[in-house]
């Protein structure tokens, strides 16, 4: 579904990824784990289309979505949740999730696709009106992913979803991504919590340094040594 | 004029001037630019609804159809040119000041930079009054109040209740995300750009229904539409308003008190004390609460 | 260079002032006088504005106000009030000083939009003066003052002789001041404010006050030149001196001519005056406003560094030109001989805008890094690990919160002599942050911080940098439009030790040699690659004199013989003595390089001592690899 090979990115002229190379399938959970600083945001904005790539391609359903920007990437079917949120602060939780609807594919569908988010999330019904400024950061995590569905992606681009948040929260976010997928959206995680996200993957890339370093199923890159190595440095 | 017909038609007139911030400010808040030509825009505005009245006897009000297209073109295509060149902040605001005197000059040389005004039988608004209570304020003043204050409530009402509007507010607060939701924001940038001329137009049409049209008149406004923008809030509608209403008050007693011309000293000092402790602007929107 | 200068002023001066008592030898009608006259004025007042915004970058539409100062103080002390002309002009500066000072203390202490402000501040003063000289009967009262014609010596006579003496030592005066002040440590601080102010203040500029010298200087020429401006009208109008003329004329003037240089603004004050003056003679006056218009924005778009540096790029050939259009056009006696002037140098800055000339070659060698080696000098390991000694740096139960979110929920944390502390943590644990209190530029929101025993927490940051805490940015800040050696000799000259302009430039090479850019002394920053620009942030930092230096992430973005070179910097900076706190991502090089290693962890101290055993701690590894659920 979702095939990147050789990407060069770049943030001026610091190099952030060399090479890199990844596929993800329908429905499949794939991960894409390492150390601070290895690239793996700058992955997730490159594929979503907010940041360009230099060099290499990024083909998603058979288009090449290389150097499209980010308003028409969402069309292609690929939708994120930002690393750190990113709601719309001053908007209310009604209006976020309608805007994720924006684009012209999503919007013939705007209904269906709330319902399915309140379904998900039946809380978000009765604070409509709430500012999403003033959620707390678990419910400003829901609301992220419940954006992300309303664009109704066959991608979801899922950026730190763990970050900040404590442990039982991250539990229900990881439910959340496990009935994504089994919707049939499948998902691109980049995760700094190792275990849990290889937890749920099929499988995963290991990004370390800007490059790939590992890949293979979820389980095998849990148990191997070269995760510690990357992570730790030890 | 009495202390309170003072302050009321302060606050009249203080309207009119948020009309103008709020082309300023919105520009400012969403799309990061300082754009001096707006005041070009109004200015010319004024004057081609002079001009249209004068030749083809059009009722002045009625001029805005066509010069509220005009001044859109002219707003949408001034920042087109702003993002086709990625001007930044500090940039606009030199670009938009040479593209301000240009327009002044243009002005000039079509009109000449004597005093303007339409004839009172194309104009008849300029002479007539209405009494409300004690009070007398003339139709020119009261119709500006009116289309200010109408304007800003349909410009708050678009960015809150409608979809394009709560996508241009998604597009202030965070461009790179709502760029990811499908939000276009060189398509949004030029179309506020284009209504926020639309409004210039209007502005100017007002302007010229009560004032002798002169081409140096946006240097006359600037202080006191800055000091609205400021004391509003950058990019917030309502307390534009609430800012030039305040101002006007300001002023309406300060002239009733002293003089008229002390009037931009006592606005000019809120501002500053305004920039000191609270540079954000006094009327926060409600999500800052 | 500096000689050459003044030696150039002093010509010019002198050839200039004798100029009036030439004029029946040489033959030449008064106009020229008058003329002159004018583009000295404009000289001035263009000088005059580009010392505040085209040196420190901040932008002012206000030369009227100042100019208007000067004016109307003539107008009154020495119209109204019947004192000395020349009382009137030296009031007309000071006051117009004093104005100066006013806005100055308005606007330069703000913390966000200083810039931006500071503009719309001075759009709006001109028009306010107006109001209140109209207003005021003492001072105008609406109708105009009409200004007598003052006394003066003899041999000066007629008028316009003596007016143009004038012209000639303000204008003498504005430039003198202009290219002394490059030739100081105060024209340089004004440079690095222009590029970057936070981080200039990072290096110990004192930031506002150098604004507001060269706000002063400002106001006092701008008032100068307005107030003998005035000796020469026998009138003066609120509407004829509040207007949008002077304002925008030393814009176009200033960046036409080009900002940086000292006489940048003189020579756009020749251009646009000589241009003005002759679309007037031909009728045109109508479409001077709107070409300045369109020159400004298009300035602005397409050559924002001006003349001076494009001509500089060129000299001969645009001097070449410009001879060759006035001696051609005399031959064939083709108008005026200032329409020839107008014409040649229309052509000279054509030519002097076109792509091309002689580049400065800026790099003169490889470097180390661009051999893929590891930059030689004292051998990292030759040199002992320094002991560690008294504390430096104590942070107590520091906390800081944005909003509603805690950054930091109460860290506390100690840097001593001669350590190399390692601070980790994972995304959003805190350590920027922390990095950002300790430099004071941001202030917590409880706890205390001190430096060598002092209390920092609300003190500007060029005092923390004095005290002994310098710091690098995450993504390198240099100067850009000063070569990487200025850009380190800039911290010298604000730093602990501060030397004089010549003397840190000198002293510069040492910095740039300890971090191995020592080659790349004369070039830009923007012909540099990014580990180079590392490099320069830390060359930068250390010429501060530090005793403890914050590092921020400054490994970010690299390749790993990139990474190796950095990391024999860090350490040989280490055992030069000063005491490092490095904030990293990469945990290996933290490992390598730190005695004691501290980890965050949601704006909490999680873990604290020697790097192997931090980094065995399970805490640590949980928080980094993260934790199965129930596990």
């Amino acid at each position: 579904m979702l095939e990147v090979t050789g990407l060069d990115v770049y943030y001026g002229d610091a190099q952030a990824l060399w090479e890199v190379s990844m596929h993800i399938g329908e429905a499949e959970v794939v991960s894409v784990v390492g150390p601070n600083g290895a690239g793996k945001s700058t992955l997730v904005n490159a594929v979503m289309g907010i940041q360009p790539a230099r060099q290499g391609r990024i083909v998603m359903d058979d288009v090449d979505i290389t150097g499209v920007p980010g308003h028409r990437t969402c069309r292609a079917g690929v939708a994120i949740v930002p690393e750190g949120r990113r709601l719309f602060p001053a908007l209310t939780v009604g209006d976020n999730l309608d805007l994720g609807a924006f684009n012209k594919r999503a919007r013939q569908h705007h209904a269906e696709s709330l319902e399915w988010v309140y379904a998900l999330f039946p809380w978000m019904a009765e604070r409509q009106t709430q500012h999403a400024g003033s959620l707390s950061g678990g419910e400003q995590q829901m609301v992220a992913i419940g954006r992300a569905l309303m664009a109704r992606p066959r991608l979801l681009l899922m950026d730190e979803p763990s970050l900040g948040l404590a442990p039982l929260i991250v539990d229900e976010v990881f439910e959340v991504i496990e009935t994504v997928r089994a919707e049939g959206v499948g998902v691109l995680l980049v995760e700094q919590n190792v275990q849990r996200a290889l937890d749920i993957s099929s499988r995963a890339y290991l990004l370390s340094e800007g490059r790939i370093v590992m890949e293979g199923p979820g389980q095998e890159l849990a148990e191997s040594p070269e995760i510690r190595r990357a992570v730790l440095g030890v | 004029m009495n202390e309170l017909q003072s302050i009321v038609f302060g606050v009249l007139t203080g309207s009119f001037f948020a009309l103008i911030a709020l082309g300023i400010s919105l520009a400012w808040g969403f799309l990061k630019v300082i754009n001096l030509s707006h005041f070009g825009l109004v200015l010319i505005g004024s004057y081609l609804t002079f001009q249209l009245a004068t030749s083809t006897g059009m009722n002045p009000i009625a001029t805005v159809a066509v010069t509220a297209p005009a001044m859109f073109a002219l707003g949408a295509l001034i920042q087109w040119g702003f993002e086709r060149f990625e001007v930044s902040e500090l940039n606009s605001l030199l670009i938009s000041y040479g593209i301000l005197i240009i327009m002044i000059q243009v002005v000039q040389n079509t009109w000449s930079a004597d005093f303007q005004r339409m004839d009172p039988g194309v104009n008849p608004y300029f002479v007539q009054s209405i009494a409300i209570g004690q009070l007398r304020f003339p139709v020119p003043t009261l119709l500006a109040a009116g289309f200010a204050i109408a304007l800003v409530l349909l410009a708050h009402y678009v960015l809150e209740k409608t979809y394009a509007g709560r996508a241009l507010q998604a597009f202030g607060q965070d461009r790179q995300i709502s760029s990811a939701f499908g939000i276009d924001h060189r398509l949004l940038g030029v179309l506020l750009a284009g209504a926020t001329g639309a409004s210039g137009a209007i502005a100017g049409m007002l302007h010229a229904l009560g004032q002798t049209l002169s081409p140096d008149a946006p240097f006359e406004w600037v202080g006191r539409v800055f000091a609205i923008v400021i004391l509003g809030g950058i990019g917030n509608v309502t307390g534009t308003l609430y800012a030039g209403l305040l101002v006007g008050a300001v002023a309406g007693a300060v002239t009733f008190i002293w003089s008229a011309s002390v009037a931009p000293l006592v606005v000019f000092s809120l501002v500053v004390l305004a920039l000191i402790f609270r540079p954000q602007g006094l009327f926060l929107r409600k999500a800052e609460h | 260079m500096r000689d050459r200068g003044w030696v150039v002023l002093a010509v010019g001066a002198a050839a200039l002032l004798a100029l009036p008592f030439l004029r029946d030898q040489l033959g030449f009608p008064v106009f020229y006088l008058v003329f002159v006259s004018g583009a000295l004025f404009w000289a001035a007042q263009a000088t005059s504005w580009n010392i505040l915004s085209g040196y420190s970058g901040y932008f002012s539409f206000g030369q009227g106000a100042f100019f208007g100062v000067g004016v109307y103080s003539l107008a009154f002390f020495f119209a109204r009030r019947g004192l000395e002309w020349w009382v009137g002009v030296l009031l007309g500066g000071l006051l117009s000083m004093l104005l100066g000072l006013i806005l100055g203390t308005i606007a330069f202490r703000l913390r966000k939009l200083r810039g931006e402000i500071f503009a719309l501040l001075t759009l709006a003063i001109p028009f306010i003066l107006v109001a209140v000289v109209r207003l005021s009967r003492t001072i105008d009262g609406g109708q105009g003052v009409g200004i007598p014609v003052p006394s003066y010596p003899d041999f000066l006579r007629p008028f316009q002789h003596f007016y143009f003496v004038l012209s000639v030592l303000v204008a003498l005066l504005a430039l003198s001041l202009a290219y002394a002040m490059r030739g100081t440590r105060y024209g340089w601080a004004l440079f690095a404010i222009h590029d970057d102010e936070e981080v200039a203040e990072g290096l110990g500029v004192p930031t506002f006050r150098h604004k507001m010298i060269a706000i002063a200087v400002t106001g006092f020429l701008g008032g100068l030149s307005g107030a003998v401006f005035a000796l020469n009208l026998g009138h003066v109008s609120p509407e004829g001196t509040f207007n949008l003329r002077v304002p925008l004329f030393v814009i176009v003037m200033s960046a036409l001519g080009g900002r940086r240089h000292w006489a940048g603004p003189m020579v756009g004050a020749v251009y646009i005056h000589t241009l003005q003056n002759r679309l007037a003679a031909a009728g045109f006056e109508g479409w001077s406003l709107i070409i300045l218009g369109a020159v400004l924005i298009a300035l602005v778009l397409f050559a924002p560094d001006g003349l001076m540096s494009r001509f500089t790029r060129r000299p001969w050939t645009v001097t070449g030109v410009l001879a060759g259009v006035v001696i051609a056009m005399g031959l064939v006696d083709v108008g005026q001989p200032v329409d020839r002037l107008a014409v040649a140098m229309l052509v000279a800055a054509v030519t002097a805008f076109l792509p091309g000339g002689k580049k400065r070659r800026a790099r003169v060698g490889e470097t180390a890094t661009t051999l893929g080696g590891v930059v030689p000098g004292p051998d990292g390991e030759g040199m002992p690990l320094p002991e560690v000694g008294r504390p430096l740096v104590t942070v107590s139960e520091v906390a800081k919160s944005f909003g509603g979110v805690d950054a930091l929920a109460g860290v506390s944390v100690t840097v001593s002599e001669g350590e190399l502390v390692g601070l980790v943590g994972p995304n959003g644990s805190g350590k920027t942050t922390l990095v950002n209190l300790l430099s004071g530029a941001l202030p917590p929101t409880s706890g205390s911080i001190t430096v060598d025993g002092v209390d920092i927490v609300g003190m500007t940051p060029h005092k923390i940098t004095h005290l002994g805490l310098a710091r690098t940015y995450q993504i390198p800040r240099p100067f850009l439009t000063l070569t990487v050696s200025d850009n380190v000799a800039i911290a010298i000259m604000f730093g602990r030790d501060p030397k004089g302009l010549g003397a840190s430039r000198d002293a510069a090479d040492a910095f740039l040699a300890m971090v191995g850019l020592d080659e790349l002394a004369h070039a830009y920053p923007s012909e540099i690659n990014l580990h180079e620009r590392q490099l320069l942030e830390m060359a930068r930092a250390m010429a501060t004199g530090p005793r403890v230096l914050l590092l921020d992430e400054a490994l970010a973005g690299l390749n790993p013989v990139e990474i190796d070179n950095a990391i024999a910097v860090v350490s040989r900076i280490h055992r030069s003595g000063v005491a490092i706190v490095l904030v990293e991502h990469l945990l290996r090089v933290v490992n390598q390089l730190s005695t004691r290693m501290i980890v965050l962890n949601q704006g909490l101290l999680l873990a604290e001592g020697e790097p192997a055993k931090v980094l065995s701690d399970p805490d640590v590894v949980t928080t980094y690899l993260g934790k199965r659920p129930n596990a």
